[in-house]
């Protein structure tokens, strides 16, 4: 167990705090230890990053080539599904989708994509061109 | 206007953010109740596999019970009063209601939403609605928090604290909070265990539903080894990853809490010098060494994706042990007498 070192992580951000593990060792003792996260949790954890990155790099091409409107693009990058941006925005989930075709996302008046820029924590402008 | 109050709190980390704050709450009234006796009494385990819905991309599965439980029935079982308020109508008046207890010197729990919280390790930033932390101080602007999942207390915004109370989403906050108005007696946790073990043996094995507890279980192990074939190497990986860090990381203090039950099993045992509680702890403990290898063992398979160095068939094998595993201890606990 890799207990006191701090673990690789593609991104240098993670594995920075340690947190607390049980352990139990036949004989009947558990044990509370503090310390990194131990190598299959970080690879575990890697894993589900480099998909969600992938999810968002992918979406990213889609919208500046113009197949998708700029909403999947954040959408994918505040790690939200379709039904989840819903309930955060408050719009229905039927309208959201009309939303990604670009077609539809132009004609969008300020009221609904204050909304959306609420919830991507960007400006309107942000949202409609991405850098 | 300047508004100053510190509450003399002591933090301590802990595995899982519900019990923790639950035993570090007692702990600042003068009792000492430790993490799994809090998990224990609070009916912290659980395990529900809701394959139609989707967390992050991955069917959603839960090792513990619902948000406020463990805080409620450990209150319920010892006979305290506490306060728990569910939902409130405005953001503001939630925080007038949080800066008037601190005033009075109550620290006070709040369920929250972790995307936002700013302190959060960044690998654990996700739309994860049921993380509890205990607000015990306010210093002009920014308050003390106390997150058992971190070393040591941390600070947040007024705004900042605003924002992850009214997170939106699944299982949406609302800006809940709860304290215990006081304890004067002695607690007696001779009953107190007693009600919950007899609620987390209800709640595992006997609800007629066949998605939760030990047969929860054994539908996953189902599951699991339909997977490469109904939806492909890769997502299978993934939901699979979607287990493992439900089960090892997320604050469970290792193998999806069994951990912390086991030690709650074992100190009750070592309390009221009961045998049988012992060999019960000694089988769920086990069983959490069993989960873990399970992690290991699976992790293996998300490290190269599109080939599985392990066969399905064989993780699913393992799950099913775990489940019978685990259904015996369950059996146990239904003989144990207090």
């Amino acid at each position: 167990m890799e207990n006191e070192t701090n673990p690789v992580y593609k991104d240098e951000r993670y594995g920075q705090s340690r947190e607390l593990f049980y352990f139990y060792e036949e004989g009947g003792k558990f044990e509370k230890k503090v310390g990194y996260h131990p190598d299959g949790s970080r690879i575990i954890l890697q894993q589900a990053w480099d998909l969600f990155n992938e999810r968002i790099e992918e979406a990213k091409q889609k919208a500046l080539a113009g197949k998708v409107s700029p909403v999947v693009y954040y959408m994918e990058k505040t790690l939200v599904s379709p039904l989840d941006l819903s309930m955060h925005t408050g719009i229905s989930l039927w309208r959201v989708k009309r939303h990604f075709k670009p077609r539809v996302f132009k004609r969008l008046n300020d009221k609904t994509l204050a909304k959306y820029a609420e919830v991507f924590k960007v400006s309107i402008d942000q949202l409609k061109n991405i850098e | 206007m300047e508004q100053n109050f510190t509450i003399n709190y002591t933090h301590r980390q802990a595995g899982h953010c519900e019990s923790g704050a639950t035993s570090n709450l007692f702990n600042f009234y003068g009792y000492e109740l430790s993490e799994p006796m809090a998990f224990g009494i609070g009916n912290g385990i659980y395990f529900s596999y809701i394959p139609f819905l989707k967390l992050q991309f991955a069917p959603m599965l839960s090792f513990r019970n619902f948000p406020n439980t463990v805080f409620h029935r450990t209150l319920k079982n010892l006979g305290i009063d506490g306060t728990v308020i569910k939902k409130f109508n405005d953001p503001k008046e939630s925080m007038d209601a949080l800066d008037r207890n601190l005033e009075k010197g109550i620290p006070t729990g709040v369920q929250v939403g972790v995307f936002n919280l700013t302190f959060f390790p960044p690998e654990y930033r996700m739309h994860y609605n049921m993380h509890n932390m205990v607000v015990f101080g306010k210093e002009g602007n920014m308050y003390h928090i106390s997150d058992t999942v971190m070393e040591h207390p941390q600070m947040l915004s007024y705004d900042d604290l605003l924002r992850v109370r009214w997170a939106k989403g699944a299982f949406a906050p609302k800006g809940k909070m709860y304290w215990i108005n006081g304890i004067n007696k002695e607690l007696d946790f001779r009953t107190a265990v007693d009600a919950g073990i007899k609620k987390t043996v209800y709640e595992l094995t006997k609800i007629p539903f066949p998605l939760i507890g030990v047969k929860g279980i054994k539908w996953l192990a189902k599951d699991l080894k339909k997977w490469p074939k109904k939806i492909g190497n890769e997502k299978a990986s993934f939901y699979l990853g979607q287990i493992l860090r439900m089960a090892e990381d997320f604050g469970t203090g290792g193998a999806g809490f069994r951990y912390i039950y086991g030690a709650f099993l074992k100190e009750s045992g070592e309390k009221f010098n009961n045998h049988e509680l012992l060999a019960a702890s000694d089988m769920m403990g086990k069983t959490a060494n069993k989960w873990r290898e399970f992690t290991y063992i699976g992790a293996r398979n998300c490290k190269n994706r599109s080939q599985p160095q392990e066969d399905y068939g064989m993780l699913s094998d393992m799950l099913m042990e775990i489940a019978n595993m685990e259904a015996q201890v369950y059996k146990k606990l239904e003989t144990v007498k207090l």
